[in-house]
């Protein structure tokens, strides 16, 4: 096969085997891979009501046919497996390194399956597939992980070129939303992590020399070449990023009053000067660093010297910043980036992390939860707290413990769910939804929970309600689209959305005749397909839905000032759109149009 | 006679180099079979394009210190040798060397490195 590699490794921990198998090139194209193909696989062998922490539950790693091409940003690979946080599906991204190793390994997916009886990992080098004892490694932090892993590989030349994913001692603890930690990047939601730790898998360490053959080679490297041209070189991406990384949104929503303030009681923060993206150049920022195959350079390496909080390390990127910060009301850019290298090296997601912080908060400030119960006087903006805080929730020591379930819990334990920020149960990223009905509305529907790349918030019309349900269903199905083809939403989801760009990339790539119509069916497909696993795991259409605060209350001034998300005039247009009932299921007429009948 | 000047500097590891230069010469897509890596040694990368092949080993390590950090010769040597397979078919060990892309030089790693790191000069 081409752009494939046509192989699936599928791991059994009970038994400590391995077989590979061939892909098959029909689900191949239907699927195209990464978050479609792994997704297809969950739902093709995991009973959508089993407990996600289950040995029954599977986690599918898997790349696309583009992943590792040297299309710009085409670097990504996805996690596929049934949330602990969300109780369905969820898919959940990672750029680096490690997508391109799987494919030079000659994978397009690993299934793991089953739960060690022993802390194991894997150690994969092209066909050779090892089971090695990972009890040394247990209770080590993603950094350390790393570093043990690569020491023990004989050939150091070999050591650097293997690429490794791990969790930390939150994925251990099974916290609810424990991510997989490759190079202080993240598979970072929904708690893969935690999945992960039940099933005592510490890491996969994956070293691969095997080459992606191209079926139109000579066509191929015209059109990534062009694209490195006319879409990239002197662009956002070369002049903006490398400078800001993903910081260049600070301003953005900051100009537009949508910051996440204080568990999104506001939209603007009055500290944000003290912590915004010129503060990081100056006080953090020691270094940058790209994906494979991408010029943006976004991950800022950085270090604070600030005695209370020192250290040093990768991030935080704008939806650690915002959740870790405004969000908790800490405009202290010191202790927000110490927060963030604790999730980092315990292995969590700063996006719900930070907003469990700041729903409790909330909830603190307001006299529902007392200080005994945290130990701390946790008022909004608490720095110390916030740092000790995440400590704990990876380690689930004293008040980490009940953080570690996540806001949702968290809220309803202290009996005022509405104080929890979440959609399916998943904390929102720092983007407030009243700045933008078309993220109100992205936010609710989303398959994993409230989620930051299931939409692109444009500014102009943002408070236009007619018309959004369409605009964000083709933008849904396109993301589904780049997330199974290896491609990178931030690179490919700057608008206008590049639907002919990335047909032409998979059509030369793969040899499959992909047009722009046939690709986005892909997409509608793997949304759809999504969704039904989601129905049969027991949510509704109920769960489509938005905290009250964002429904009724509108908390936002200057130019979004009275605004609320009109869900109840989007949503039934949005099924509408999508061919769904009323209840929000699928038709069977759309389901056998997409062939999921 | 041309070359190749690198600024260590101005790399960000995107390895596009890696992936363009086994696309030309293999007609693949696989960082293992190029005639330049990256080599990523904590915050600092270092492009290393491939010199001739020496069948022994240096007598002596060296290190070189770079803004004031040291850094293991090795890493930075152009050389494939016993002591660094690298630079090397994965399969059958033949050892692999820069040809600038034919002649006239038009190395494809320079033309997509947009960082700077890489530049033709003379």
């Amino acid at each position: 096969m081409d752009g494939w590699m046509g192989q699936i490794l599928r791991i059994n921990l009970s038994d400590a085997e391995y077989r590979v198998e061939d892909l098959d090139p029909d689900l191949a194209e239907d699927f195209i891979g990464g978050r479609g193909l792994a997704s297809q696989m969950l739902f093709d062998e995991v009973d959508p009501r089993v407990e996600p922490l289950s040995p029954e539950n599977k986690v599918i790693f898997a790349v696309g046919p583009l992943t590792g091409t040297g299309v710009v940003g085409a670097a990504r690979s996805m996690v596929v497996t049934k949330s602990p946080l969300t109780s369905g599906i969820t898919s959940s991204n990672l750029g680096g390194h490690f997508g391109p190793e799987l494919k030079f390994a000659g994978y397009d997916a690993i299934i793991i399956e089953g739960k060690s009886p022993e802390p194991v990992y894997l150690l994969i080098n092209d066909e050779n597939v090892e089971f090695k004892p990972a009890e040394h490694l247990w209770g080590k932090s993603t950094s350390e992980t790393e570093d043990m892993i690569q020491a023990e590989i004989a050939d150091s030349w070999k050591a650097r070129e293997t690429q490794i994913v791990c969790i930390g001692p939150a994925g251990e603890n099974l916290v609810k939303f424990a991510s997989i930690i490759h190079s202080g990047r993240a598979f970072g939601r929904s708690g893969a992590g935690a999945v992960m730790g039940f099933k005592n898998l510490k890491a996969i360490a994956v070293r691969g020399t095997k080459g992606i053959t191209i079926a139109d080679v000579d066509s191929f490297k015209e059109a990534a070449a062009d694209f490195l041209e006319n879409k990239i070189k002197g662009s956002f991406f070369t002049e903006v990023r490398p400078a800001l990384g993903t910081w260049y949104l600070v301003p953005m929503f900051k100009g537009a009053g949508m910051l996440p303030v204080r568990n999104y009681q506001a939209g603007i923060f009055e500290g944000v000067d003290k912590i915004d993206e010129k503060v990081m150049q100056s006080e953090i920022l020691i270094g940058k660093k790209s994906c494979f195959a991408c010029p943006c350079a976004d991950t800022r390496l950085t270090k604070v010297t600030d005695p209370r909080f020192q250290g040093e390390g990768e991030g935080p990127e704008y939806e650690s910043w915002g959740k870790l910060g405004p969000d908790c009301g800490v405009n202290d850019i010191a202790a927000i980036t110490k927060a963030s290298y604790i999730c980092n090296e315990m292995g969590m997601d700063t996006i719900s992390m930070g907003g469990t912080i700041a729903c409790a908060m909330e909830l603190y400030e307001k006299g529902f939860l007392p200080k005994e119960d945290t130990g701390y006087q946790l008022n909004f903006g608490n720095a110390k707290a916030l740092v000790e805080l995440v400590e704990k929730t990876g380690l689930r020591q004293g008040f980490g413990d009940i953080l570690a379930e996540g806001s949702y819990w968290l809220a309803e334990k202290y009996g005022h769910p509405e104080i929890s920020m979440v959609v399916k149960r998943q904390e929102f990223p720092a983007i407030h939804p009243q700045g933008s009905q078309l993220m109100g509305l992205a936010y609710a529907t989303s398959n994993r929970g409230a989620c930051h790349t299931k939409a692109s918030v444009s500014l102009d019309k943002r408070f236009e309600v007619a018309g959004q349900a369409t605009r964000l269903k083709q933008m849904q199905d396109y993301i589904a689209v780049i997330d199974a083809s290896g491609l990178c939403w931030s690179v490919m989801m700057r608008p206008p959305l590049m639907i002919e760009e990335v047909s032409t990339f998979l059509r030369y790539a793969t040899g499959a005749d992909y047009t722009d119509e046939t690709m986005m069916l892909v997409g509608e497909r793997i949304w759809n397909l999504e969704r039904v696993f989601n129905l049969k795991a027991g949510l509704t259409a109920q769960d489509d839905s938005l905290p009250k605060r964002i429904l009724e209350e509108s908390v936002l001034t200057g130019e979004a000032e009275g605004q609320v998300i009109q869900l109840d005039k989007m949503l039934p247009e949005y099924y509408e759109a999508r061919g769904w009932d009323k209840s929000g299921a699928p038709t069977s007429q759309k389901l056998a149009e997409l062939g999921l009948s | 006679m041309a070359q190749i000047k690198i600024d260590h500097d101005k790399c960000i590891a995107c390895c596009l180099c890696e992936i363009v230069c086994s696309m030309q010469h293999t007609g693949t897509i696989n960082p293992k079979r190029s005639r330049i890596r990256v080599f990523i040694e904590g915050d600092s990368f270092f492009p290393v394009i491939a010199g001739p092949y020496t069948d022994a080993e240096c007598t002596a390590k060296t290190s070189v210190s770079i803004s004031g950090k040291e850094y293991d010769g090795c890493v930075l040597c152009r050389a494939s040798c016993p002591a660094k397979p690298i630079f090397k078919e994965p399969d059958v060990d033949i050892p692999l060397k820069c040809d600038f892309c034919g002649e006239p030089p038009d190395p494809q790693c320079v033309e997509v490195c947009l960082s700077g790191a890489l530049t033709l000069v003379g």
